[in-house]
């Protein structure tokens, strides 16, 4: 039991969503005879889920610091929105299109953040507000009908990478390139971090087998994977939305992991007044988290209107709460401080996992909800009663950079 | 109702918590009829002993015994010592702001007629009450829209309204202002006119001095001395060797200072209370600490240490009034606490739970947090650096735990304030600002704080330190200031202080 | 203890399916079935045809495939109809049915019919939730070969559509507009009368054509004095109803009484459907207004009831009866490899021409109920 402990490097609670994410797919693949694990609905599920996961980016910062974001849904709805009525009316390039978008979603995160933090004015209240204003934005600038968006845009929204090269490789081989990329970049970190574990904390280092069983174990989960995605129908491949929220885990995983902001962020989430103690500027953390949170959903709300090759009235209609779902399922507190990027985006994966399964079983929307709402509820219940018992909080600490802290709710 | 001359007798009570004996065999006799003062230093057992009178530690968590008005009483919790006559006024005040002073006085115990609240008999109620305590404003008026001494004068209303015979007011001046003070000791004397029997507990001499009938002194969880005075003619300094008693034990270590330049300098130092306007919490405070020299702050709870210091560093507390700051000769103004850590000041709150720490961190990212720059390679966070500051200090500062990657919590009070002291020493300040540093911590943990601050100096820093635990000032630094409601009130080298002069002027007699 | 042994047992069985998984190429893996493969040949054969229903191939497939059926919702009675009307009658047919309501989200539709070509649905029939916002999914559809037919309304801004069949979307308003003057004749006098407009769901594509057909009859009325809108809002813009919420239709209509009623009296309202219809009488209701000449669609049982009491004017019934009907007639016609039926009526959807499958609505008064509904049990119950 040890050495899988040591394989597994660190605590094995720690994977429990991890292991929930597996099993739910293995569960729906042997229940739908197989269709689960297919190139195609893999590729689906990525391009069909890209923009909720990148908004559970936004929204698990947000909630470390302690608030909610209600307005996503909306502000993705209204950026997406005035991005189209703009190309269509002006015929502007779309590009430029997305640069707007983008623009607006700072300009509103902006005026979020200046609510909460210069005036104090609690998130939930500013957001609210942001979420009826920019909904009803949305159907006063597009009179409730849904407008066209730039053709070029449906490469971000649900296009697939190239194809090039050599064929005996028998897949895709801009996915393979990315599968190889992954896979190598993988073997540098943990061999690197074996390293200075290894020079500096010696008494605690992980024995090397273990490392190398680790790294092959991965590497050939990552090779399963890039074959999967690759190796689909010919001109698909690893989804370009897929590669986008990608992407943006790296750069939010490293914000929050290795940047200064990053540690603010959970400073002033985790202590307030220790916070600005230590010389944390507060109301500046608030300030760009928020303005983060709607600069995100506007991208989202740029890859929605591609795959759905048109901006609707409704679009961005309670995407919020599946953002904030994500996040919970993925071990962050209500009370803020604790949760990582990577434990959202497998809460995340769970609940897109849990919904595509559903679906392929025929299973209704009313019924998903239902599943979708007890799943949300009995994992949220699971840590909580690890906390409670005293135990290390499962989820939330999930491999970030390592450590087993034993952290309790403050 | 016997014929005692007594409202209240607490016979032999011994309070014990896990591994503290707090109350140890405390005999307290109240007069009908008298305004009866009890003193002691913080943590003397005075709070637990009108808690134990209160009811909120049940009858059976105690021994001894407790007479009011010559029967023997066991209460289970505060209502039924409220039930039997006895009130508290605690030093925070527990009104409801958003409701009106109606609501409040009856709030649990509303007139109820035919099932809905009885407001004109509650309104009516109110207005006769609040004359008695010289309160002559609308009863509708919301708690908010009053100043600190009328709601403590509302507090003493809503325990009046329930026919207490013995009301407990524990430092009910500690947030007023002087005039407020002066009302609220004047109602005390027509209160014990009209039947009404008051404990004080204060820190303030010269008020017990002008209105008490009896002095109580606790120590240690004992009862050092009580006797009767005679109001305007209390012997101060007799009260003052009661309260502090006993000698300084040999439970410091060993200091030589080499003090060198003035480093720290503050002049003239104002600040408004940010809660009561127009109330100053620092009242033209001028100090200096030289390198390598450490600076006591002398002063009871709610003297305002805490506040000067927070103030000073980078206006954490209050709205700054004026004054000037200068650091190494130069004179700088520091708007936020980056400036003031820029500029090479660190502060060690007092709070360690709710101001020192982030309780959900482990030990290394707390002991870099007040510090980032320093572990930064290029854009990103350093792990590497990290773990090598972290795993530094654990070593320099023995910090007792299995690894730095484990959460703060899990330490012991000692170990917890020793990542709190690297956090700041990992700034490399040159001024140290330590705010009850060993509070809540054990003896030994203690004299390895108090061997790192000598460390520190020996370093040449300026370090200031502020206590309430005057052998602990006496035994560690080199020159003491005292401060008293917001005012430096003297300055002497420790070498000629001892604890009764210094008391002296933390709690300013009518003689000064 | 358990957890570990758990996490092992895992670990042991994602190892086994990659490796079995790895076995394959990149055509027909062990782990895929069989519909993949039959995927790549008909998407062959979908690249060689043309854009037009008509033209596609006509190969014909099993008797006993499966049919993707992706509603909006279930919130009104015809689509609960049409859910279940759409399961007995394929699976009568021996297909294999999958149907699902999309809850009014537009992600979730995508994801739904992403999931039934995943299930190798041959055809797929779609009732949007917004007609515009399904290009990728469809186009995605069309490339694996299925056939796409439209359902009640139309599917616009994509290539990925081989059909629609509705009810003619602006002779329905027509009727509406025709049936509320007969109804204000009969039961108001003479005019001039006041009136309201109500239209639909603007995301729907339909709701502008009712307003439209409508419009066609009231507008020479309203130009002529016969008719009075008191509001002055005559456009779809500022008569639509968000999501065909009634809710937000009752909110509208007690505003516009309260606003501009409260010295006159409202002679008839034209309703797009039968529940923002109940929500017009109601607001009416509420303030104290004599009941109007309200029409209606969609014959719902709650209306059918109404109109039959006096209360509602009209209804039009859509029979979801017949549009399962002739959309099943297309699936069978396919099945049978004899391709799509011929039509004379296209649209075109912003991309291409569609072939439009219309059919005629009946206008339902207290009058004529009885007979329209004589072959409808349940229907007939209400009529009592």
């Amino acid at each position: 039991m040890k050495q899988i402990k040591q394989v597994l490097g660190g605590d094995l609670r720690q994977y429990t969503m991890v292991l929930a994410l597996a099993v739910l797919i293995i569960f729906f693949n042997v229940i739908s005879d197989g269709r689960m694990l297919t190139s195609s609905n893999f590729q689906n599920l990525l391009s069909g889920n890209a923009y909720v996961l990148i908004l559970a980016l936004g929204m698990l910062m947000v909630i470390v610091i302690g608030q909610i974001d209600l307005s996503v849904g909306s502000v993705a709805g209204f950026s997406a929105m005035a991005m189209c009525i703009l190309a269509q009316k002006y015929e502007l390039p779309w590009f430029i299109g997305v640069l707007i978008a983008i623009a607006i979603g700072l300009a509103i995160g902006a005026w979020h953040g200046f609510f909460l933090a210069k005036l104090g004015i609690p998130g939930f209240i500013t957001t609210l507000g942001g979420m009826l204003m920019f909904r009803g934005g949305v159907i006063w600038i597009s009179k409730s009908i849904s407008v066209p968006a730039p053709e070029e845009l449906r490469f971000f929204g649900s296009g697939y990478l190239p194809e090039w090269g050599p064929t005996f490789t028998g897949m895709n081989n801009s996915t393979l390139l990315l599968g190889i990329i992954a896979i190598v970049w993988y073997i540098y970190t943990e061999l690197k971090r074996y390293k200075s574990e290894a020079s500096i904390g010696g008494d605690s280092a992980t024995p090397l087998w273990a490392v190398v069983t680790r790294v092959v174990l991965v590497s050939l989960l990552l090779a399963y994977f890039t074959w999967l995605f690759g190796s689909g129908r010919e001109g698909t491949s690893f989804p370009v939305p897929g590669l986008i929220l990608l992407i943006l885990i790296f750069i939010y995983h490293t914000i929050t992991q290795k940047t200064t902001f990053g540690r603010h962020v959970y400073a002033v989430g985790g202590n307030k007044n220790a916070a600005a103690l230590s010389g944390v500027n507060v109301s500046r953390t608030y300030f760009l988290t928020m303005m983060n949170m709607s600069l995100l959903s506007a991208i989202a709300g740029v890859l929605f209107v591609g795959r759905s090759t048109a901006a609707g009235p409704a679009d961005g209609t309670s995407w919020e709460m599946d953002a904030i779902a994500s996040v919970f399922i993925g071990g962050a507190a209500v009370s803020g401080g604790v949760g990582t990027i990577l434990a959202t985006v497998v809460g995340g994966l769970v609940m897109a996992v849990l919904n595509n399964g559903l679906m392929l079983m025929g299973v209704g929307a009313d019924k998903t909800q239902v599943i979708k709402g007890l799943v949300l509820l009995a994992a949220v219940a699971v840590d909580v009663y690890n906390k409670n018992s005293g135990r290390s909080s499962i989820i939330g600490k999930l491999f970030p950079s390592k450590e087993s802290t034993e952290k309790k709710e403050g | 109702m016997g014929s005692s001359p007594f409202i209240l007798q607490m016979k032999g009570i011994t309070k014990e918590f896990p591994g503290v004996r707090a109350l140890d065999n405390v005999t307290l006799e109240v007069h009908t009829d008298s305004i009866h003062a009890i003193c002691g230093e913080n943590g003397a057992g005075k709070s637990t002993l009108m808690k134990v009178l209160s009811g909120v530690y049940p009858y059976g968590t105690y021994e001894g015994q407790i007479f009011f008005m010559g029967e023997e009483m066991r209460f289970r919790n505060i209502k039924e010592s409220e039930h039997a006559g006895i009130a508290i006024i605690h030093q925070e005040l527990t009104m409801i702001p958003e409701l009106s002073i109606t609501e409040n006085i009856f709030m649990g115990n509303e007139i109820t007629k035919n099932g809905l609240i009885d407001w004109d008999t509650q309104k009516q109620k109110t207005v006769e009450i609040l004359k008695k305590v010289g309160l002559n404003i609308s009863p509708d008026t919301l708690i908010k829209h009053m100043g600190v001494g009328q709601q403590q004068l509302v507090e003493i209303a809503k325990a009046l309204s329930k026919n207490v015979k013995l009301l407990i007011l524990d430092e009910p001046t500690s947030a007023l202002n002087e005039d407020d003070s002066e009302n609220l000791l004047q109602l005390m004397l027509g209160l014990k006119k009209n039947g009404i029997t008051c404990i004080m507990i204060s820190h303030k001499l010269n008020e017990i001095a002008e209105v008490s009938d009896a002095v109580t002194v606790i120590r240690d969880g004992q009862t050092v001395e009580s006797y009767e005075v005679e109001a305007g003619h209390v012997d101060e300094d007799k009260i003052i060797r009661s309260m502090v008693g006993r000698s300084i034990e040999n439970r410091y270590p060993e200091h030589e200072s080499h003090p060198g330049d003035i480093i720290f300098e503050v002049k003239d130092w104002c600040v408004e209370d940010p809660e009561v306007p127009g109330r100053l919490v620092c009242k033209n405070s001028s100090f200096n600490v030289r390198a390598g020299e450490i600076v006591g702050f002398a002063g009871l709870m709610g003297a305002g240490r805490t506040e000067l210091m927070r103030s000073l560093f980078g206006r954490n507390y209050g709205i700054y009034k004026s004054g000037t700051i200068t650091i190494k000769g130069k004179t700088v103004e520091l708007h936020s606490v980056e400036d003031a850590i820029e500029n090479g000041i660190a502060y060690v709150p007092e709070d360690r739970k709710n101001l020192g720490l982030n309780l959900l961190d482990s030990i290394r990212k707390t002991i870099v947090s007040a510090d980032l720059k320093k572990i930064l390679t290029g854009w990103l966070l350093d792990a590497d650096k990290e773990l090598a500051a972290a795993e530094e200090y654990r070593k320099a500062l023995r910090i007792k735990t299995s690894s730095v990657d484990v959460g703060v919590t899990t330490l012991s009070g000692g170990n917890q304030q020793k990542v709190v002291l690297s956090k700041w020493m990992f700034t490399e300040p040159d001024v140290l600002i330590l705010d009850e540093p060993t509070r809540g911590i054990d003896v030994g943990a203690k004299y390895e704080i108090y061997k790192l601050i000598h460390e520190l100096a020996e370093q040449g820093k300026a370090v200031i330190m502020v206590s309430s635990e005057l052998p602990e000032l006496l035994g560690v630094v080199d020159r003491i200031y005292t401060i008293f409601e917001g005012t430096i009130t003297g300055e002497l080298p420790a070498s000629e202080a001892d604890q009764e002069s210094l008391m002296k002027r933390m709690t300013v007699t009518s003689q000064s | 203890m358990r957890k570990k042994v758990l996490a092992m047992l895992l670990t042991a069985a994602m190892s086994v399916t990659m490796l079995s998984a790895c076995g394959g190429g990149r055509e027909g893996s062990s782990t895929s079935d069989s519909s993949d493969a039959s995927t790549e040949e008909t998407a062959d054969a979908g690249e060689d045809s043309g854009d037009a229903a008509e033209e596609t191939s006509s190969e014909g497939f099993e008797a006993d495939a499966t049919i993707g059926i992706a509603l909006p919702w279930l919130g009104t009675q015809n689509w609960a109809e049409a859910q279940d009307m759409f399961k007995e009658q394929l699976e009568a047919e021996g297909f294999s049915a999958i149907v699902q309501a999309a809850d009014q989200k537009v992600a979730t539709q995508q994801q739904q019919i992403e999931s039934m070509i995943e299930n190798g649905a041959k055809v797929i029939v779609v009732g949007p939730v917004d007609g515009s916002q399904l290009g990728t999914v469809l186009e995605k559809a069309k490339d694996a070969g299925v056939y796409v037919l439209g359902y009640d309304r139309l599917i616009e801004n994509t290539t990925g559509v081989d059909g629609v069949v509705q009810f003619g979307s602006v002779k329905t308003g027509e009727l509406q507009g025709q049936a509320l003057l007969d109804g204000l004749k009969e039961k108001k006098g003479d005019g001039p009368y006041n009136i309201e407009l109500f239209g639909g769901g603007p995301a729907d594509p339909n709701a502008p054509n009712f307003f439209t057909g409508a419009m066609s009859v009231l507008q020479p009325e309203i130009d002529a004095g016969n008719l009075v809108v008191v509001s002055g809002q005559t456009d779809f813009t500022q008569c639509a109803t968000e999501d065909w919420d009634n809710k937000k239709a009752q909110q509208r209509m007690d505003s516009l009484l309260s606003g501009n009623y409260s010295d006159k009296e409202i002679d008839g309202v034209l309703s797009p459907n039968d529940g923002i219809a109940r929500a017009i009488l109601t607001a009416c209701e509420d303030a104290g207004q004599p009941v109007p000449v309200v029409t209606g669609l969609d014959a719902e049982d709650e209306s059918v009831k109404l109109v039959w009491e006096g209360t509602q004017y009209c209804t039009v019934a859509k029979p979801t009866k017949d549009l399962v009907a002739k959309t099943v007639e297309i699936i069978k016609s396919l099945q049978a490899g004899d391709g799509m039926p011929p039509t004379d009526v296209t649209a075109n959807n912003g991309k291409v021409d569609v072939a439009i499958y219309e059919l005629d609505p009946t206008v339902v008064t207290q009058e004529n109920a009885k007979e329209v509904f004589a072959d409808d049990e349940a229907r007939m119950e209400l009529l009592q």
